[in-house]
């Protein structure tokens, strides 16, 4: 298939194109008429394809460049709508991340399990024997007690594998035990969304920056971990003066140093502002009267909540009531905000109570539009859900929603936290698109889809084991089986010291689990692994992902992969032929059921000639869940249960090619498929505005011609969040507050960008930020080696007060790019009690010079 | 390992080449020296190449000038593209020197070795990529480099994030030339040292 990569605005886009392409190398193809896809540019060998970045969650639009089977240059898709044409300096360097030494070629099988936790005790093996190995080992544990089994997924994985490997799991295995590492980014923000809207995923996206009056950043270093937004959001502060961005934060970051104006606070102070800005709009009748009767209702929810210090709290009587909340009256909920005076807030937070009003205010004005972001500060927090809720809260009784620039938004940080763990369901409680195991009716609907006997899901109405509560139960040694991909848990997952077997005697079950890492490069998770199983990276082979505007776009099969290296998808089909051989789902071969029309599982190879077509044919059945029309049995569910499932309506996948990603809900008028930018915004669909969801299932005439037609009575809830406090507070003992996030030259655990020389180059040590006057009462200069010691575990790392960041006095941040730091030796496991995601933002510490 | 060393040594010779260039038109070294240095003419005057200030620094950072050097041979000089002077806090070279040579620095933003330049044909910040690698890197972030936010033409979306250097307040240390994410075809940013500098008042 060809596809004309500049079918719109070619003369437009050529002078970024041009540019882009000339600062990364080449500029092949780059004159005469427009580029096609897939096809080689006359006069040379150089052929383009289409790509999106392989880092965060902006999902920055590329063209790979690639000549005789190695991929050359990478530069910025002019045509895709959420970069038009840049990268950050990651983005620039991407095609190196695929071309490290080291690249895994060879499935790996462990041989001397005594030297586990290290590169040695290997021996390459066959795909054959490894692919035997761990689907005996699989089956084995799937025979026993299927409660000891788990697969650790992750937003970095393309939409149709992660699809393939919750079917596996979910109809395949009937078993709940698979989550994603989105459960350490994105889970309180879902928890917020679907508690609020009862449907995930900003309403908004990356075009409401154009529109922003005022921005609003909350817990987001956004300079740095967003950058291309970030660029963005200067254009429009730049173009108008009047254009305003406060940063709520705990840390001065880079996104602090280009705001207006900095409001510090601690101590889980956000809870209290945005109650505080909640109780001023109504105590002062500025909120917005006719958005409120138009459109919300009211509710409180369990309080006192504590935090999950026992491995047995979810189960707990406090934890099992977590999720509850009861309907109240607009004067209830008035009443429970009446504590949280300024005065209050300020005395909470330390923020002052001039900047509080001053926040107020902003929210309190309906003639100007505010966007806000927030990101892991909000979501990485004790209390992360309720955070998610009181900012849609003061969005929604001041009206500042779903209109173009007016709005919050939840950022994201993986390439396809959204497309992939979100959408798909790769976590324990959900199925696709939006269902979840424990409601019957979205059971029905998934068996529906996957052609399964009514009833057949029944056995997973029970969620499974969410992240931390694997990893616990790994270390507890309750997990005989665990399947890691496209993630570095060893390096990512908080309290290493427990996880990693590096503590209590009676914590050290990850020596004795069968532990499967499908991987790239070596990492700390693959030291480990019983088995390693070398994947395809990148544009290697074929996927999807869908980024922080809900935008899904595909990435084409590029190059080969190295060596021995294969597909995720086909590792996947091997192992779940051999894992169901013998069984039967209804009187039929169970794995010819759920993956024989893409599988031909005695030839083991997929049923197409083209990874296109594999794609396409799995995209098809996955879309069904998203247009029920596609199946009868779906959709009379969908209709009789009244599911709303065209909320997330996606397109046919060859859509998603010619218009370079294109945002959900995603719907077909005249024979065009036609995204939408503003969910739940009446307005021409051509526009990008909701129109045909509104027509479809919502109600005109309202508030600002918004209806949340998704949302129970179609109201989304505000539901009455308190101040609680953090799980640790400082002490004598451990009197800093410890913050670690990302930086922008490398990603995540580093494990692609510290193997690009120049992004190596560029930052080539994680350093412990202090504040200069610790420093100082703590005798450490810059460059001293210090010790960073919780009451989980320590680690070694070089102090700096160079200001990349600036911690007030008390107060630290350290990057998690670095293997050799290990930050997360130190990292408490307390959790969200909602959303299970785990708080790496304030665990409490002290500080001691090495060799002092 | 190996081969890092092979291509450091090959940066030095060019130094030590370039420098010896310097030497033939006629004019002093043009090598970036250690912290505490008042002028090129005053620390050539000094410097006794006693080997001290080398001896003390605790990052290797400083090293004997080749043959090649003329007169400046075997003065200490810093390749900072392989490893720049890191402004310790106690400056041990500066009190290791026995001669003042090197003085008068007492805090981080004291020493004056010279000033970055970039090359903006080069630098990747200038066509609109995020980057500024040399600004978050910088000991005297937010002084001695600013951003300047400059629009781009044709594009409704991006920002040039321009790292701009402030000559007053940089100290000439060179940690943006060693972390600079760009080499090819060359490097672009590097350090005017003192001699360049009084080199180019001369000339203008």
């Amino acid at each position: 298939m060809s596809m004309d990569i500049t079918r719109r605005n070619f003369v437009k886009s050529t002078a970024i194109a041009m540019a882009t392409a000339a600062a990364a190398g080449s500029v092949a193809g780059m004159v005469g008429c427009a580029p096609r896809v897939n096809e080689p540019i006359n006069g040379d060998s150089t052929t383009k394809t289409l790509a999106v970045c392989r880092f965060c969650g902006c999902g920055c639009g590329v063209i790979v460049e690639v000549r005789n089977n190695k991929v050359v240059s990478v530069y910025g898709d002019p045509e895709n709508d959420s970069n038009r044409g840049l990268n950050c300096v990651k983005g620039y360097y991407l095609s190196k991340i695929l071309y490290a030494e080291d690249r895994l070629t060879k499935p790996l099988i462990r041989e001397d399990n005594s030297l586990k936790g290290t590169d040695e005790g290997f021996r390459e093996a066959t795909w054959t024997e490894a692919l035997d190995l761990v689907a005996e080992k699989l089956r084995e544990t799937w025979k026993a007690d299927k409660s000891r089994l788990a697969f650790w997924g992750s937003g970095q994985q393309p939409i149709v594998e992660g699809y393939a490997q919750a079917k596996f799991w979910k109809a395949g295995l009937l078993s709940n035990n698979i989550d994603p590492n989105a459960r350490l980014c994105m889970a309180s923000a879902v928890v917020g969304f679907m508690n609020v809207f009862q449907t995930d995923e900003p309403a908004g996206c990356y075009a409401d920056i154009d529109d922003a009056d005022v921005f609003i950043t909350w817990g987001a270093n956004m300079a740095e971990a967003h950058p291309m937004l970030y660029s963005r959001v200067m254009t429009r502060k730049i173009s108008n003066p009047d254009v305003k961005h406060y940063d709520v934060t705990t840390l001065g970051t880079r996104t602090s140093a280009t705001a207006d104006k900095v409001i510090m606070f601690g101590n889980n102070g956000d809870l209290a502002i945005t109650n505080c800005i909640a109780h001023y709009l109504i105590e002062n009748e500025t909120y917005d009267k006719q958005f409120v009767a138009d459109h919300l209702q009211f509710k409180s929810g369990t309080e006192n909540i504590g935090n999950a210090y026992e491995d047995g709290y979810d189960k707990s009587e406090i934890g099992q009531a977590v999720d509850a909340t009861q309907s109240i009256t607009f004067e209830e909920y008035a009443e429970r905000l009446k504590p949280y005076t300024y005065e209050y807030a300020s005395q909470i937070s330390g923020a002052s109570v001039e900047d509080i009003q001053e926040l107020y205010e902003l929210f309190a004005n309906p003639n100007i539009k505010i966007t806000s972001f927030w990101t892991m500060g909000v979501n990485q927090h004790n209390r992360g859900t309720w955070v998610n809720h009181n900012l849609h809260n003061i969005h929604l009784l001041s009206g500042h929603y779903c209109k173009p620039g007016d709005g919050g938004f939840s950022l994201t940080g993986q390439p396809s936290a959204c497309g992939t763990a979100r959408e798909v369901g790769t976590f324990c409680h959900r199925l696709p698109a939006d269902l979840v195991v424990a409601n019957e009716a979205h059971r029905r609907f998934s068996e529906a889809v996957w052609n399964l006997p009514e009833g057949y899901l029944d056995e997973i109405k029970t969620p499974g084991f969410h992240t931390t509560k694997i990893f616990r139960e790994l270390s507890n040694g309750n997990i005989d089986f665990l399947w890691t991909a496209h993630n570095n848990w060893a390096q990512s997952m908080s309290n290493l010291t427990r996880f990693l077997g590096r503590g209590a005697e009676d914590k050290r079950g990850i020596f004795d689990a069968f532990i499967v890492v499908s991987e790239v490069y070596p990492t700390i998770s693959t030291k480990y692994a019983n088995v390693v199983l070398p994947a395809a990276m990148w544009v290697e082979r074929e996927g999807q992902f869908g980024n922080g505007e809900r935008r899904t776009a595909v990435f084409e099969k590029a190059v080969d992969p190295p060596g021995d290296a294969m597909w995720d998808l086909w590792m996947l089909m091997e192992i779940a032929k051999r894992v169901l051989n013998g069984e039967t789902i209804d009187g039929e071969d169970a794995f010819d059921r759920l993956f024989g029309q893409w599988y031909d599982k005695d030839a083991g190879e997929f049923k197409f000639g083209t990874q296109r077509e594999v794609c396409s044919s799995i995209w098809e059945e996955y879309r069904t869940f998203s247009n029920p029309t596609l199946n009868e049995r779906a959709a009379a569910i969908n209709t009789e249960k009244k599911l709303k499932m065209e909320g997330k309506q996606l397109a046919p996948y060859e859509e998603y090619i010619y218009n370079h990603g294109m945002t959900w809900p995603v719907r077909e008028v005249d024979g065009k498929w036609l995204p939408t930018k503003w969910r739940f915004s009446y307005g021409p669909q051509e526009e990008g505005y909701d129109q045909i969801g509104i027509e479809m299932y919502g109600d005109k005439g309202l508030r600002k011609d918004i209806s949340f037609y998704k949302s129970a009575d179609h109201r989304p809830s505000v539901v009455f969040r308190p101040w609680e406090p953090p799980a640790e507070i400082p002490d004598d003992e451990y009197p800093f507050v410890l913050c670690t996030g990302r930086l922008l030259e490398h990603w995540h655990t580093g494990s692609m960008t510290r193997r690009v020389p120049a992004l190596n180059t560029a930052l080539p040590e994680a350093l412990l930020d202090m504040n200069a006057a610790d420093m100082e009462e703590l005798g450490i200069k810059d460059g001293d080696r210090v010790k960073v010691i919780s009451r989980w575990g320590e680690c070694e790392i070089t102090a700096s007060s160079a200001g990349r960041t600036k911690p007030r006095e008390k107060y630290l941040f350290a990057p998690f790019f670095a293997e050799e730091t290990l930050i997360n030796l130190v990292q408490q496991e307390m959790y969200c009690p909602l959303s299970k995601e785990p708080d790496y933002k304030k665990t409490c510490v002290r500080i001691e010079k090495v060799g002092a | 390992m190996g081969a890092g060393k092979y291509i450091a040594g090959i940066a030095a010779v060019l130094v030590a080449a370039e420098a010896a260039g310097s030497v033939v038109a006629g004019s002093s070294s043009e090598l970036l020296r250690p912290p505490g240095i008042q002028s090129e003419a005053d620390f050539i005057a000094r410097c006794i190449k006693c080997g001290k200030c080398i001896e003390a620094c605790p990052y290797a950072a400083l090293h004997v000038a080749g043959p090649l050097n003329g007169s400046a041979a075997g003065t200490p000089c810093i390749d900072a593209r392989e490893q720049a002077c890191r402004l310790c806090a106690d400056f041990p070279c500066v009190a290791a020197c026995p001669t003042d040579a090197l003085r008068d620095v007492n805090k981080r933003s004291d020493p004056h070795m010279g000033y970055a330049r970039i090359d903006e044909e080069v630098c990747i910040a200038y066509k609109g990529y995020r980057c500024e690698v040399c600004y978050r890197v910088c000991p005297l972030i937010d002084e001695a480099i600013t951003l300047d936010f400059q629009s781009m033409e044709r594009d409704d979306i991006h920002t040039k994030f321009i790292p701009t250097i402030s000559k007053h307040d940089c100290t000439g240390c060179g940690l943006c030339v060693e972390r600079c994410a760009v080499s090819e075809p060359y490097v672009p940013i590097r350090i005017v040292t003192l001699a360049e500098q009084a080199k180019e008042q001369t000339r203008s």
